[in-house]
């Protein structure tokens, strides 16, 4: 039963192996802070919405079930939004404009309709949870890589020197960076499996 | 099978409806209280920043009816131009109008820049506050959005109309390296507002 945490994380990973949830790894990964916060939206809503649907896998007609999915997962995503703003509004300034890009996260979808509407509510509690956590490794990974090289900075604290920090590889906070980052890593997890065989 | 297909999607969506406006009812007092204080906070920010204690008002009932009533004799879109696309008077503790705070929206390179501009009442700067990337900012993270950094901003206070510009167009602010566009964008809209306020002075003059 623990494996099915495990899976996300590495094995499984929603975004260098099952390449789900890539628009968000490349959109919001230009810091690492960035990177942190949509990765915690995503655990949050990802693990709520796997325990609701798997709650209801039995009551929802086959048919009809993406519907039923979308609309579950969107209801969290908005009860997270207004929660959130009315909890802590620094918070929310920090994490806010992550929030409504949660729901077009198709880790959640995918998630839902592979496993969540499968298996029994507690094993898709966990699977929820690895594959957030796998989630935020990932765009944290790349959020941290392409601010430490594109801006010389990391959590907005200079690294690498002062010199390095007014003329980093501006390149890396550009879209193309994120395209370069998220192939290496790929590789990279590729490369490690294959040797570790 | 078809009844059921209806009857759960119905259900669902009620289900979600309810619970919804239930978070909604709830939240709402706080989250409206938040955006209140905090264009309050942003207002005061770019009017004096560092200033004396003083009201920035958003129910100035004169100044809003000598408004309306300059709307009406010049016309609407002859309005449009010279007013700064929203405005607040700025009062001191004895609600005398000490400045005014106006809201433009440049073009810079992803899209409009909402950018405060506080002004004295002989229409020099007294701070701006372009939004947040969680208000509306688009541009370039990393790059476009170091307007934001307070050398930026600062380098706005104390400026008259005709210095509101780039050193590369002839005027007194440093622009933010590799990022030309989003600096001219803040700059120049923070001009054209001071050249269609002081249009609506002279106006107001005439008058």
């Amino acid at each position: 039963m623990f494996k099915h945490f495990t899976e996300g994380i590495i094995k499984n990973n929603p975004v260098l192996v099952l390449m789900l949830g890539l628009c968000p790894t490349l959109a919001v990964s230009t810091t690492a802070l960035d990177a942190l916060g949509m990765g915690v939206a995503v655990i949050f809503v990802l693990v709520l919405s796997n325990i609701t649907i798997s709650a209801l896998r039995k009551v929802i007609p086959e048919p009809i079930r993406i519907p039923v999915f979308i609309i579950i997962i969107s209801t969290f995503v908005t009860i997270m939004d207004f929660t959130l703003h009315a909890l802590s509004s620094e918070l929310y300034g920090a994490l806010g404009i992550f929030v409504p890009l949660v729901v077009v996260n198709c880790i959640i979808l995918g998630r839902a309709e592979a496993f969540a509407s499968k298996h029994g509510i507690f094993t898709s509690f966990l699977d929820g949870l690895g594959m957030g956590i796998g989630f935020t490794i990932i765009i944290f990974l790349m959020g941290a890589i392409r601010e430490i090289l594109g801006s010389g900075k990391i959590f907005g604290n200079i690294i690498l020197g002062t010199t390095f920090a007014e003329s980093p590889v501006i390149y890396m906070i550009l879209p193309p960076g994120g395209f370069l980052v998220i192939a290496f890593l790929m590789g990279g997890l590729n490369w490690f499996q294959q040797r570790s065989k | 099978m078809k009844l059921r297909m209806i009857l759960s999607l119905t259900i669902v969506c009620l289900l979600s409806a309810f619970l919804l406006s239930w978070v909604y009812k709830t939240t709402e007092p706080k989250i409206e209280k938040d955006k209140a204080g905090k264009l309050k906070i942003h207002l005061m920010e770019t009017a004096f920043p560092d200033a004396f204690e003083y009201e920035v008002s958003t129910k100035d009932t004169t100044f809003w009816i000598a408004y309306d009533s300059l709307k009406k004799t010049i016309g609407k879109a002859k309005f449009e131009e010279i007013i700064p696309d929203t405005l607040w008077s700025v009062l001191d503790t004895l609600g005398e109008q000490i400045g005014i705070v106006f809201k433009v929206y440049p073009k810079g390179y992803g899209g409009p820049i909402e950018t405060l501009v506080g002004l004295s009442m002989d229409t020099i700067i007294t701070g701006i506050r372009p939004a947040t990337p969680a208000e509306g900012l688009k541009e370039t993270p990393g790059l476009g959005v170091k307007i934001l950094e307070p050398w930026f901003k600062r380098q706005f206070i104390g400026k008259k109309e005709k210095e509101v510009l780039l050193k590369k167009d002839g005027g007194t602010l440093d622009a933010i390296t590799a990022s030309t566009k989003s600096s001219r964008a803040v700059a120049n809209g923070a001009r054209e507002g001071i050249e269609r306020y002081k249009k609506y002075l002279r106006y107001q003059a005439i008058e």
